[in-house]
């Protein structure tokens, strides 16, 4: 089954916010649950990165890239990025993956990979 | 009969190469020399390494104690193949490291103590033992142990060394980590600096003499020093001054 | 509502300091009591972030007006993330304005060293989007990373120029005795030797090792009253003129443009506005360079420059000690250390003292008008404080 990013679309005025707000954030008369949950588009183009090097200490490896992504549907996400020499605006496309664990945990979120 | 038991006690030391020494510009753009000692300027180690003894932080007291243990072994004929390195910056001493060799293959690095902090002092230092151990001396692995938290994050973590638990390490017998050749070719290009020959005029101003390090560790203030506070050796006690003088 | 003045400062170095965060907390009251000659407050704001989780201990305002044998006085704590500090300052402003408080103190306490870097690093994290950020390993280095990536891209910023942000507040903190860091760095020592590339590290490309603030302890303190106290106090008489806040998204990702920090903008406004002056009129700053881009970055979103512009400004020498409009002359965030809850008392000590001209070697000459911006978490939370010298 392929997993998916979920954003929120408001019943209101269909906006579409991700990450999740109580509150509309466009027409801001939304109330609690009045949102269709709709899987993020998983392309996207890269709009900035890092390495960063002094990670958490539940990071194993010793560098992990992050990025911010444009996604096809203009709305941004936070992921992390599995692309040797990123360059801002490449066109990137992301897959559902654990991103951290931590003792009875595991975390889902997107990383990037090259398109 | 006294020459004779002397004879007895004096282990033989194998002959070793030198280190090369080497030049580095610190953050603050000095420059620093990291060279081998011999036995003959152990004495104007000690005095400086005597006072950080008494330093309760960081683990300065502990470190210092057996690095002076081990410096006077060194002078007085009584551990095998021991060498020291001092970085010095400008002539001052900014930090001494020192080892053993074991055996042909195997290197047992003792401690790094730095007596200037900060601007990575310390990790050059111990960068040079490194580099004597794997590239001067040829050994496949050097036996490493840390007695600082900020030792072992520094040599544990950013050389990713390798678990030996099964070799207990001479400094108290604890399970020892190892830096093996392969991982330090890893961390060569990152973390190992330098360069040679250093020019003539700064090698010998660094053999001309050791100067005492102009801000070394001290110790702890006393616990009451918030309350007490001309007791305070941070910089608040100044305030504090200006005020009992009835200045601004 | 009435005019705010600051009667009494007091402050401990930012260094790593070896007493409970209580008495860390204390001290700088202490000094500030003797400054103002008062021996009694109203009511007390403690400006902290971490200690309930890096030193097990709740209730600092409750621990600290009776180590300092203040009660009754009324004792809140405030945790507004990095931007705590100023916050604090903010309610004294609006209790002694309001009416309801002659003398209000507000202390910024925090002792971060009791852990390590990482876990530091970490604990600061906490601040990210939990679902959005947090989990992906972003900490405030990370953000800043990919901030100064794209600010590079669209603006022309260099690494030499965030490395001129690190010499230059490196210079003004050998100047101030209560600075974490007294190294002096060059260019040479960080950008250009060959041992640059190890001595200063990459911690989130492009942002290197120095281009960081150091991990810190340290406390400051404000006393704040009404007119009447301050003139009985004797003290130069500092106003606290304008107070701005104002707030951007949780999660960095979802601004409109990354670059842009609005609630920068929006708070500096606000302040502005009630102190109704200008950024030009300011002679004095201490911006929030947690990394040294955002000193360049807040330059502009103030007002001092125009965007985009803030490098050149500082090419030019203007944000020196001894330019045009000095900005971070106690060594900033970047050399005089950051322990979080106090930042942004801290940063209003700086100020007072150069109001009152009694900032020794870094004064500077005839200020009169002082600003400082206190930045919570990556940007959205932020305070932005305006100071002015009077008789």
């Amino acid at each position: 089954m392929e997993m998916n990013i979920y954003a929120y679309k408001c019943k209101k005025c269909g906006h579409v916010q991700y990450p999740y707000r109580t509150i509309c954030r466009n027409c801001h008369k939304n109330e609690h649950n009045e949102f269709d949950i709709v899987p993020l588009p998983k392309s996207g183009k890269l709009l900035t990165y890092t390495n960063l090097y002094t990670l958490p200490p539940d990071f194993e490896v010793v560098t992990l890239g992050l990025g911010i992504v444009e996604l096809e549907d203009g709305n941004k996400i936070t992921g992390q990025l599995n692309i040797d020499k990123p360059k801002i605006g490449m066109k990137v496309k992301g897959k559902v993956e654990v991103v951290r664990r931590d003792e009875y945990n595991e975390y889902m979120g997107m990383i990037f990979y090259p398109a | 009969m006294a020459i004779d038991l002397e004879k007895i006690l004096r282990p033989i030391d194998s002959p070793i190469p030198e280190f090369p020494p080497k030049l580095m510009t610190l953050a603050g753009g000095e420059e620093m020399v990291i060279r081998q000692v011999g036995r003959e300027e152990i004495p104007d180690l000690l005095p400086h390494v005597a006072p950080l003894m008494h330093v309760e932080r960081d683990f300065y007291n502990i470190v210092a104690s057996r690095v002076y243990a081990e410096l006077l072994g060194f002078y007085t004929h009584r551990v095998q193949d021991e060498y020291v390195l001092v970085a010095q910056i400008d002539g001052e001493l900014a930090a001494i490291v020192n080892g053993r060799r074991v055996s042909a293959e195997v290197g047992m690095s003792y401690h790094t103590l730095a007596l200037r902090r900060g601007l990575r002092v310390g990790a050059h230092a111990f960068a040079a033992k490194m580099e004597y151990h794997i590239d001067i001396l040829k050994q496949k692995e050097v036996l490493i142990v840390a007695e600082s938290p900020i030792g072992f994050r520094r040599w544990m973590i950013e050389y990713k060394l390798e678990k030996r638990f099964d070799i207990p390490h001479e400094l108290g017998g604890v399970p020892s980590w190892a830096l093996t050749s392969e991982l330090y070719d890893k961390a060569r290009s990152s973390l190992v600096v330098g360069r040679r020959p250093v020019p003539e005029h700064l090698l010998a101003k660094a053999k001309a003499g050791i100067t005492a390090p102009s801000d070394p560790p001290t110790p702890p203030i006393d616990l009451l020093a918030a309350t007490r506070s001309l007791g305070d050796s941070t910089a608040t006690a100044l305030i504090e001054q200006r005020n009992k003088l009835g200045g601004s | 509502m009435r005019e705010v003045y600051v009667a009494g400062i007091g402050i401990t170095s930012f260094t790593r300091l070896e007493y409970p965060l209580i008495e860390i907390a204390a001290y700088p009251a202490l000094m500030a009591l003797r400054d103002s000659s008062l021996d009694k407050i109203d009511h007390l704001y403690v400006a902290n972030m971490g200690a309930g989780r890096l030193n097990h201990q709740t209730g600092l305002a409750s621990a600290v007006v009776d180590n300092l044998s203040l009660t009754p006085a009324g004792a809140d704590g405030i945790e507004n993330g990095p931007a705590s500090g100023a916050s604090a300052i903010k309610q004294g402003f609006l209790a002694v304005a309001s009416g309801m408080h002659d003398v209000v103190m507000v202390i910024g306490a925090e002792k971060m060293r009791e852990v390590n870097n990482l876990e530091a690093t970490e604990f600061v994290a906490t601040l990210t989007h939990p679902l959005a950020e947090y989990i992906y390993g972003v900490t405030l280095p990370s953000l800043a990373g990919m901030f100064t990536r794209l600010y590079m891209e669209k603006y022309g910023v260099t690494s030499r120029h965030l490395a001129m942000v690190a010499v230059k507040n490196h210079a003004n903190a050998m100047l101030n005795p209560f600075a974490h860091l007294h190294e002096p760095i060059t260019i040479e020592g960080i950008l250009d030797s060959p041992e640059a590339a190890t001595n200063n590290p990459f911690v989130a490309d492009p942002l290197r090792f120095f281009d960081c603030c150091p991990v810190s302890d340290g406390a400051a303190c404000l006393i704040l009253t009404s007119a009447e106290v301050a003139r009985k106090c004797g003290r130069p008489m500092v106003r606290l003129a304008g107070v701005g806040q104002a707030t951007d998204t949780h999660a960095v990702h979802d601004r409109k443009d990354p670059t842009e920090l609005l609630a920068v903008r929006e708070a500096a406004r606000q302040s502005f506005a009630m102190a109704k002056l200008k950024p030009t009129d300011v002679n004095v700053a201490e911006l929030h360079d947690a990394f040294t881009i955002l000193e360049i970055a807040e330059s502009e979103e103030v007002g001092f420059f125009p965007k985009g512009q803030g490098h050149i400004a500082l090419e030019k020498g203007l944000t020196k000690l001894g330019g045009q409009l000095p900005i971070n002359t106690s060594g900033g965030l970047k050399a005089k250390g950051h322990p979080v809850g106090a930042t942004g008392v801290g940063q209003a000590h700086e100020i007072v003292q150069q109001l009152r001209g009694e900032a020794d070697k870094r004064q500077v000459k005839n200020a009169k008008i002082g600003f400082t911006c206190n930045f919570g978490g990556f940007g959205n939370n932020v305070v932005c404080l305006t100071f002015v010298r009077e008789n």
